[in-house]
């Protein structure tokens, strides 16, 4: 009885606490924010609305993932921007490698602390690297390190050299934050003596997880992370970047892209995650300030460095004659599958490579055979005669069979990629004589991987701004890298192009006149092989609402790529302007 | 001879349990699938980059879930922690454990699938009887057909036509989720309105469609208690309509109408899955969907044998009311 | 006969419901092409028209030829696996309720425990264990694989009433054995019964393949009900306006199940005459 008013008096203040903050946002947060100062932005990488890592704040622990958030947490050395082909030196002032790739020496800044008052220094980078060698396949990156990287010293507060076991003139450009490849700098006075796969760095009351960015967590639940703008930013003090405007940025989980929608339209959401080209008119009848890279155009987005083929396993005849793959090639129309599959919103890929700035002169320098062999070329008759030429004959059903058997491929795919794609694929595939089925097995991944697989939708994460690492995806056998992991999803072998890219693994990636002709050599072999169909360029199509923020990076003003989960993100956070 | 009954009745239920605990167990190991390699995997894929390493990643991750260790030595263990309502970590929402989540998403479905079972089952047996009864009003006859109608089809699709007429056509009801996204849960007069509105549409979807069923097994039942010979001996005892009508037929009838409860408990869950996922709603029924799509082994099981032990403890608990509620139903042998 | 049904207004309507449907699907068997349900045939959602009275969905199929060919595709499903379901029920049931002993023990007790479980879930697990992709059979087979529990309990309480009846004391008296019972006297009069649990069990069948195939499980490319819904849920439709697609599906699966439904009744009534004097 005695326990019912006060009950009561805190059920009131806990309902008028709800009335006045944000959408029913009743818990404590240290101060209110604005809304016009606060992003609010909505990303998929969460359980069906829920955060479930929200105390893993160690990027390399086990389950965690940096596009939940630790990316705007953990600084790297340096920031590249694709689009801008732009790199921004940032814990790190300079390096240098010496002629024969084998040592890199770091220059890190002076001046930068971590947000619990210890200075950061070259002893963060030098335990970080070590710790990954000697971590291995325990952690992300860990065998990357291991392979190439001997020892990393801190020969002073602000100087690391790095010794190699083999020769790495990428090594920094890997450690380099980009799309989702870098290196996550940790504090070593916070993480020595730590197992880093299990611990979370998460401690809202000594201020972890800290950091040398200008983002601090002040919440992070199952239902939203929250993190604070710190004034005390080095960088916005060196003038390397302004203090951003934003005060306050809000990470929700999904509960799917109508929700999305619906939430953007009302203005509860300032950036969302990649949607599907049909939501945009939805989106744009009920709130004329949401845009996107292209405005309201379409493709509604920018393209990602990830281009999409249909992967033909050259283990599983009759995908061992690259007549056949042709035949394939020749028979599917680029333009249905995207005026159909993306309702226009998208871009053919000649090769697997992104069509970045960066990597148009390597695009340039084999024009002459992308004409010849036309890896986009729709043309039915072509394919025809490659496959009679082969001995194939169409039987009874106009299906092409030779020695008793159909030429068939059962594709697999997944996410979007693979429904937008897949039935158009088989469809064109069976109207031309071939059998084909598709499907979505929840294992995907795993059959992806190991092979078991006759087609598959997917992409190539190869390169970004200059082209070893497509080379190196095709690549059967490599003598370059010590215990190398090829992943050559398309089972293709050909030890001529193996040798071309070990040798250009070596090579300094800035060094045009021994890079361009390498790459020439390379796709002399790969080009008339086609080991993979190649099909569309992948895109980010993310909703950016202006009405309380502008400045975003689209086509007129493209910075960095804007998708919020990769490591470039912090760019846009400072870049944006309220509206 | 009770206390025989029950106990035998809890043997029942106590072997349910197990051999839903081994089924439980084996079924998700039987597609071969590697859950582990599967999240890294998809994880990978996430970055676009399948980074060095990868195998070498699954074997240890592998090795930490006790996933490499031969197939027994997981059943045992698995039996242990089943028994101290250990279910271990889920996979694929990692350091979640699979407690954690169940316990999450267990309110959100008892909710509503009890709150509208239990409306769908008083409101549907009432009119069933009222409908069976030459005394009721007139105007009961017209309810029923369309009754009828609805009862016929599926939880979701009704869901779905509710879903665009209410939620996108005249824009009444939100479409999606448990609460607004932003929404931070509380015992707060804002949210818990916010839940109900989001709740409304699964639950019409659920009770206008289970409804018809209940009024339809309740007319059934009763015409035939109408047809026995104690009721016309009221009758010609010269009882109150009303006392006839409840105390004499309902009674009886709502008997067999119980056992039909118990044993539609399964199918109920079953249709509240695909609503659940239909309006992304985060209940058990979306939560197994997710856990079975990642082949989330421990997830699975951890679902899979709550929903089993909750269900055979419902069953459990109606077999020892039910002889309670009708005398005439010994606890002996049948 | 048909004085009967109309004193049966139900199974009346049963029939004519289904009529209805199977009249549509061979009207339409003979106006479209087959080839029009697959992909591609036609210009991506549009609304209906002369051309395409049912509209067209997002990968370009002619919703009136996909819902032509598709539905035979969902009801053969449910016929398969009621088929199945009942044959097997019945088996199981007569065993069962005419011999009893250890062997009803055990069917009833598996029967019971099968039913206590929510069968979706265990239909979900083993479509995902399956590698690959199912087809239309292979999804007859698996709903069938739970379809028998609930036919097998329902005929087994009939069974052990029949067995007390007079005329089958009679005939065990004169000498004929079990099987023989069981063919020429139980069954012939349990026909009706029999009647109206196939219609249920076909009923059933049909919702779980559904069930499966909106949870994305089916055959991805076949047309069937399930998977326009599927493909209706993952792209949205209902948000995005596209009302066509996903009403000419539901309309369909709404006259099959209350085709169905008012079957089962009717039948019902038929088996048990008491329930004659009503609505």
């Amino acid at each position: 009885m005695s326990n019912a008013p006060s009950r009561r008096t805190v059920l009131a203040s806990a309902a008028s606490l709800a009335a006045i903050s944000p959408f029913g946002l009743a818990t404590a947060q240290p101060a209110t924010v604005p809304r016009e100062k606060t992003m609010i932005l909505v990303w998929s990488g969460s359980r069906e609305g829920r955060w479930v890592d929200y105390e893993l704040w160690n990027p390399y622990s086990i389950g965690s993932n940096h596009q939940n958030g630790p990316n705007i947490v953990y600084e790297p050395l340096a920031f590249y921007s694709a689009f801008a082909d732009k790199t921004y030196m940032w814990l790190a002032e300079s390096y240098q490698f010496t002629p024969d790739f084998r040592q890199l020496t770091i220059k890190t800044r002076a001046g930068i602390t971590w947000s619990d008052g210890v200075p950061f220094s070259a002893e963060d980078v030098a335990y970080t690297l070590n710790t990954l060698r000697d971590s291995g396949p325990k952690v992300k990156w860990g065998i990357d390190v291991r392979q190439v990287m001997k020892e990393a010293k801190a020969t002073d507060a602000n100087t690391v050299v790095i010794d190699f076991l083999v020769p790495s003139p990428r090594f920094f450009f890997f450690m380099t934050y980009k799309y989702d490849i870098g290196i996550y700098i940790v504090p070593k006075h916070i993480f020595e003596g730590q197992d880093w796969t299990s611990f979370k760095h998460f401690d809202l009351a000594k201020g972890w997880p800290i950091s040398t960015g200008p983002w601090k967590v002040t919440e992070a639940s199952l239902q939203q992370k929250v993190f604070d703008r710190r004034p005390d930013w080095w960088a916005a003090k060196a003038g390397l970047a302004p203090l951003p405007v934003v005060e306050r940025t809000i990470w929700l989980p999904s509960v799917g892209e109508q929700a999305l929608a619906q939430a953007m339209i009302t203005n509860q959401v300032d950036a969302g995650f990649g949607i599907q080209p049909a939501t945009f008119k939805t989106l744009f009848n009920g709130n004329p300030k949401i845009i996107t890279y292209t405005g309201q155009k379409p493709p509604y987005g920018y393209v990602d460095w990830w281009p999409i083929s249909l992967y033909l396993n050259n283990d599983v005849k009759p995908f061992d004659d690259k007549d056949v793959r042709w035949a394939v090639s020749y028979y599917i129309d680029r333009g249905i599958l995207i005026d159909v599959g993306y309702l226009g919103a998208s871009q053919v890929s000649s090769l697997p490579m992104p069509d970045y700035l960066p990597l148009r002169p390597y695009f340039d320098s084999v024009k002459d055979l992308l004409e010849k062999y036309n890896t986009l070329e729709f043309n039915p008759k072509k394919g025809d005669a490659l496959l009679s030429g082969k001995g194939w004959k169409k039987d009874s059903e106009g299906y092409w069979s030779k020695d008793g058997g159909r030429i068939q491929v059962d594709i697999i795919g997944f996410g979007a990629a693979g429904p937008a794609m897949g039935p158009l694929l088989t469809e064109m595939l069976k109207r031309r004589g071939i059998e084909s089925a598709f499907s979505m097995p929840p294992d995907f991944d795993d059959r992806f991987q190991k092979g078991q697989f006759v087609g598959s939708i997917y992409g190539h994460g190869g390169s970004i701004n200059e082209p070893y690492g497509m080379l190196r995806l095709y690549q059967g056998q490599s003598v370059a890298v010590p215990g190398a992991h090829l992943v050559n999803f398309s089972h293709w072998k050909n030890a001529a192009f193996d040798k071309i890219t070990d040798e250009m693994f070596a090579v300094d990636p800035n060094d045009k006149a021994r890079m361009l002709p390498l790459f020439r050599q390379a796709m002399e072999i790969w080009i008339p092989e086609l080991p993979d169909v190649q099909l569309v360029q992948n895109f980010h199509r993310i909703p950016w609402n202006t009405t309380y923020w502008k400045n975003w990076p689209t086509q007129d003003n493209a910075y960095v790529n804007g998708a919020s989960w990769h490591l470039t993100y912090p760019l846009v956070l400072w870049n944006l302007k309220q509206a | 001879m009770r206390a025989l009954y029950i106990a035998r009745r809890f043997g029942v239920f106590l072997l349910i349990v197990w051999l839903a605990a081994s089924l439980n167990f084996f079924l998700p190991r039987l597609s071969g699938q590697d859950p582990v390699r599967t999240k890294l995997l998809a994880e990978a894929q996430l970055g676009g980059y399948v980074q060095a390493g990868i195998e070498d990643m699954v074997k240890e991750y592998n090795q930490k879930f006790g996933l490499d260790k031969p197939l027994w030595r997981q059943y045992i263990s698995y039996l242990g922690d089943t028994a101290r309502l250990d279910f271990n970590y889920s996979i694929s929402n990692y350091p979640r454990t699979v407690r954690d989540l169940i316990a999450e998403a267990l309110p959100w479905t008892i909710g509503l699938l009890g709150m509208t079972t239990l409306l769908s089952f008083i409101i549907g047996t009432l009119l069933g009887a009222l409908l069976a009864w030459p005394g009721a009003p007139r105007w009961m006859r017209y309810v029923m057909p369309p009754l009828w109608a609805l009862h016929a089809i599926p939880f979701f699709l009704l869901g779905l036509i509710l879903m665009y007429l209410l939620a996108f056509q005249w824009q009444l009801l939100p479409i999606f989720g448990g609460y607004s996204p932003g929404a931070v849960p509380g015992f707060n007069f804002r949210f818990i309105l916010d839940v109900l509105a989001h709740a409304t549409l699964p639950a019409l979807s659920i009770i206008l469609v289970a409804t018809g069923g209940w009024a339809l097994g309740m007319r059934g039942m009763m015409v035939t208690t109408m047809g026995e010979d104690y009721v016309t001996f009221a009758e010609a005892k010269g009882l109150k309509a009303s006392t006839i009508f409840l105390r004499y037929c309902v009674r009886n009838a709502i008997l067999p109408q119980t056992t039909a409860l118990a044993l539609a408990l399964g199918q109920i869950l079953s249709g509240a899955v695909l609503v659940e996922v239909i309006f992304g709603y985060p209940g058990i029924g979306a939560l197994l969907f997710e856990a079975i799509r990642e082949n989330d082994h421990f997830l699975i099981q951890g679902i899979v044998f709550t929903v089993i032990v909750a269900l055979g403890l419902t069953t459990f608990l109606l077999d020892i009311l039910y002889p309670w509620l009708d005398p005439r139903i010994s606890y002996q042998r049948t | 006969m048909l004085r009967y049904l109309k004193r049966n207004p139900s199974l009346a309507v049963g029939i004519g419901l289904l009529s209805v449907l199977v009249l549509f699907l061979l009207v339409g068997m003979v106006l479209i092409d087959p080839e029009d349900a697959r992909p591609l045939s036609a210009p991506a959602l549009r609304p209906p028209s002369w051309a395409y009275p049912f509209g067209t969905d997002r990968q370009g199929r002619d919703l009136f030829a996909a819902m032509v060919v598709g539905t035979p595709l969902t009801l053969r499903i449910g016929f398969i696996a009621g088929i199945l379901g009942v044959v097997i029920g019945t088996i199981l049931a007569f065993v069962a309720g005419f011999y009893r002993g250890i062997v009803d023990t055990l069917i009833r007790g598996i029967a019971d425990i099968g039913l206590t479980v929510p069968g979706l879930l265990i239909l979900i697990i083993i479509a995902v264990s399956v590698r690959g992709g199912l087809t239309v059979n292979q999804m007859a087979l698996v709903v069938a694989s739970l379809a028998w529990l609930n036919p097998t309990r329902t005929i087994r309480s009939q069974v052990l009433t029949l067995r007390e009846r007079g005329y089958v004391e009679v005939a065990r008296l004169s000498g004929m054995n079990g099987p023989e019972i069981i063919f020429f006297e139980m069954i012939p009069n349990l026909l009706p019964y029999l009647g109206a649990t196939l219609v249920n069990a076909v009923s059933a069948a049909i919702l779980a393949s559904i069930g499966l195939e909106v949870l994305g499980l089916g055959p991805l490319e076949a047309p069937t009900l399930g998977m326009t819904l599927y493909w209706v849920n993952f792209n949205a439709a209902i948000i995005n306006g596209w009302w066509w697609w996903w009403t000419a599906p539901i309309a369909i699966i709404l006259i099959v199940f209350l085709g169905l439904f008012f079957m089962t009744v009717g039948l019902d009534e038929i088996a048990n005459p008491r329930l004659r004097r009503s609505v």
